[in-house]
């Protein structure tokens, strides 16, 4: 008896080790599938339109964490684990997983090439290989705006009206100077802080960023240095809170209208909502200085051992298309990647309470047509992540804004490992 | 395999040779021990040695997760000797433990004197409590104290404005960062080390007490000629558990300044080895190049600890 058990305890030992290296549930039928998605992204109601749409389907929605910690999760599953049938990556975290796209689904081959004419061309352009493979369908993309709260502006003394405000800042040179008149008249700090509300707005405005277009590595260049030049100039003219954009502070500062005004990408919007409830109906949203661009923005893919890439694949196609993008935008705001919906009457008509009832649709829309394409590189995280870093570092004092540009430089150097 | 290890008596109806039974009995009761022990040893050989060796065999790799492993030889490592990132990073990590450590044993011997007190009242009670920071979740802890210490709304600062002194910037610059840190972990391990050497304490016959008393020895100077010397054995302990776990601070780094992702703020000030080996490997997907920093990061803390188990052996012998 006793060596039965001894047996028994040994191999139970020995099954739950396996049981941690491989792990499988068995069950697959062609109607189940698996959905890694980001938190506050709100997916699930996605999910729930689909299902209700197809009560024979099941999804399994899994709320990996952040847009970082989700692609690391599929980093350690497609290095050796169990892979989702579907999973939603954020653009910045796309060209790692576009230097192997054997690891993933050739869209084509399921039918990619027929709707691919239905989304923004740059936008596809980041999920295309050289080669022609399409590894992600866009679901949305980050137009560029700005958050202002019109019973600061009154208080300054500025227009409140969104256009009229639009008309006072048609380059970051006259934001500058609105915010310098805000500063004189208030006494108080007027943007969140630069580094984020105006390099990584800026920087995302030209034809090139941190890539040349034959896709190499070239963040020395003429539009990055102006984007960083401008950034300084708003640092050196006083208008800043230096708030890093998601700190506490940052959240704190915008309940107690400590800063005037937020640079917001589509995306932010739902954010400045669930922080700071209370300063409901008194932001509005005007143009962005600086014309068209884009920040942020995230794809679908389909992990080359998936289980069940067509029953992913029936869902992207239907909940992507333009009139999926168009609902889901009515629903949750992030705004759509397929530009023929862009005229729709209900994504013109959409306003917001919370911003004035601000017509966000048609705002954050204007922001990314005309959009000057540039190549998305692998190394693009770490090198704009050093910039900010760089620019968040003269904030605090810690660097000067003379030598700001150099110590980017080192450390962007540092970072690629050049 | 399983069927020699078991100890398994065998039924009394067999009929054999008690010679053979017994020595089947004695291998078999001989073996039983290491049965026993195996599932540690399995679960080692799994998940410590196994991870170990391979960061070895990684390191000499340009080695991306999902894509291609080059082998590069040392490369990693020369490039490494030459990295600020990499320095900067050991700057932080030994400045954060002598931060922590240092204050966190001396305030933890105190604590363990006061509550070894003979007359202390609600002694259970006391020694209790000073164990609740260590069951406190990580991260509750760290966030609760990264607010604390907010440049314009945290409450350290609402009290040094009160006083009239201007806001310090803790997450922003390098002392201040390392400071806040350091008292997140001394926050989480004093009470910890303190019940140690209670424990170690409560070994040390009450007669010395007493009699150091009638001689006329203050509470100071019993502390100083009493408790210390008994507890060396146990300093020598805690002082190598610090320095291990010291060496290798993640979490508070990690989530004191969320914003700053994995770099620990925008200038890396605070950013620790352990962090750095993390921002390489799962941040940047440069697996082979974390692998090196977490090998330079074993030969450093074996160093280290092999270091301090010599120097604090040497106290520990000294007869007081």
């Amino acid at each position: 008896m006793k060596r039965v058990r001894t047996t028994a305890a040994v191999i139970a030992t020995a099954a739950l080790l396996l049981a941690g290296c491989g792990g499988s549930d068995g069950k697959s039928d062609s109607k189940t599938f698996e959905f890694w998605s980001f938190a506050n992204i709100n997916q699930k109601a996605d999910v729930d339109v689909y299902t209700k749409a197809h009560p024979d389907v099941r999804v399994k929605l899994t709320e990996v964490g952040s847009t970082t910690e989700t692609a690391q999760a599929l980093t350690a599953a497609l290095a050796g684990g169990k892979v989702p049938d579907l999973v939603l990556i954020q653009a910045d975290d796309l060209p790692k997983f576009m230097q192997s796209p054997d690891n993933f689904v050739d869209l084509t081959t399921l039918g990619a090439n027929d709707i691919k004419g239905n989304y923004l061309d740059w936008v596809m352009a980041q999920s295309t290989t050289k080669d022609g493979k399409i590894i992600g369908v866009p679901t949305d993309v980050g137009g560029l705006a700005v958050a202002y709260r019109t019973d600061l502006f009154k208080a300054a003394g500025l227009p409140t009206d969104r256009e009229a405000v639009a008309k006072l800042w048609p380059t970051w040179d006259e934001f500058i100077d609105v915010g310098r008149t805000y500063v004189e008249k208030t006494g108080k700090p007027f943007v969140d802080n630069t580094p984020t509300s105006v390099f990584f707005q800026a920087v995302n405005q030209g034809s090139q960023r941190y890539y040349s277009a034959d896709r190499k590595l070239d963040y020395d260049n003429e539009q990055v240095k102006a984007a960083f030049d401008v950034t300084l100039k708003a640092f050196g003219a006083g208008i800043s809170a230096k708030q890093t954009s998601f700190s506490s502070g940052w959240t704190a500062a915008m309940k107690k209208g400590d800063y005037a005004v937020v640079c917001s990408p589509s995306w932010m919007l739902s954010q400045m909502k669930t922080n700071a409830p209370e300063t409901n109906g008194k932001w509005d949203i005007a143009t962005i200085p600086g014309g068209s661009g884009n920040w942020g923005g995230s794809f679908l893919a389909i992990p080359k051992r998936a289980k069940n890439a067509k029953a992913a694949w029936n869902y992207i196609s239907e909940m992507q298309s333009p009139k999926g993008q168009l609902d889901h935008f009515l629903l949750q705001g992030s705004l759509p990647t397929t530009p023929s919906v862009y005229t729709d009457p209900q994504l013109v008509g959409k306003t917001d309470p919370f911003f004035s009832n601000a017509p966000i649709g048609k705002i954050y829309t204007q922001s990314v047509v005309g959009i000057k394409p540039f190549y998305f590189g692998p190394q693009d995280g770490p090198v704009g992540t050093e910039f900010l870093n760089t620019l968040t570092s003269v904030e605090q004092g810690k660097v000067s804004p003379a030598n700001a540009w150099d110590t980017a430089l080192t450390n962007v150097k540092n970072a690629v490992r050049e | 395999m399983t069927t020699v290890l078991g100890p398994a008596p065998v039924p009394p109806d067999v009929r054999r040779p008690v010679r053979n039974r017994r020595i089947r009995q004695g291998v078999r009761e001989s073996l039983a021990p290491y049965a026993y022990i195996s599932p540690f040893f399995v679960l080692f050989l799994v998940f410590g040695l196994f991870p170990l060796l391979f960061t070895f065999y990684i390191s000499l790799f340009d080695w991306d997760p999902i894509g291609e492993h080059r082998f590069v030889g040392l490369d990693n490592f020369s490039e490494l000797l030459h990295d600020p990132r990499f320095w900067g990073a050991l700057r932080n990590t030994f400045s954060i433990w002598v931060l922590s450590t240092v204050p966190q044993l001396l305030l933890a011997l105190g604590l363990a004197h006061l509550l070894n007190h003979a007359r202390l009242r609600l002694a259970a009670l006391f020694r209790m409590s000073v164990l609740v920071p260590y069951v406190t979740s990580v991260a509750a802890t760290t966030i609760v104290f990264a607010q604390m210490f907010d440049r314009d709304y945290g409450m350290i600062n609402w009290f040094l404005g009160l006083l009239g002194f201007d806001h310090i910037d803790f997450t922003a610059s390098l002392w201040g960062s390392h400071i806040m840190i350091a008292t997140m972990i001394a926050w989480r391990w004093t009470g910890y080390n303190t019940l140690l050497y209670l424990a170690a304490l409560q070994a040390v016959p009450r007669e010395l007490y007493e009699a150091a008393a009638a001689d006329g020895a203050n509470g100071w100077k019993q502390f100083l000629h009493i408790s210390i010397p008994s507890l060396r054995p146990i300093i020598a302990f805690t002082v190598v558990t610090s320095t291990i776990g010291g060496l290798q601070v993640f979490t508070e780094p990690l989530l004191a300044n969320p914003v700053g992702g994995l770099t620990c703020g925008a200038a890396r000030q605070c950013q620790t080895v352990t962090l750095y080996l993390y921002e390489q490997s799962f941040g940047q997907f440069h697996f082979g190049y974390g692998a090196a920093v977490g090998v330079a990061l074993f030969v450093i803390v074996v160093a280290f600890s092999g270091l301090n188990y010599l120097l604090t052996t040497r106290i520990r012998s000294e007869r007081p």
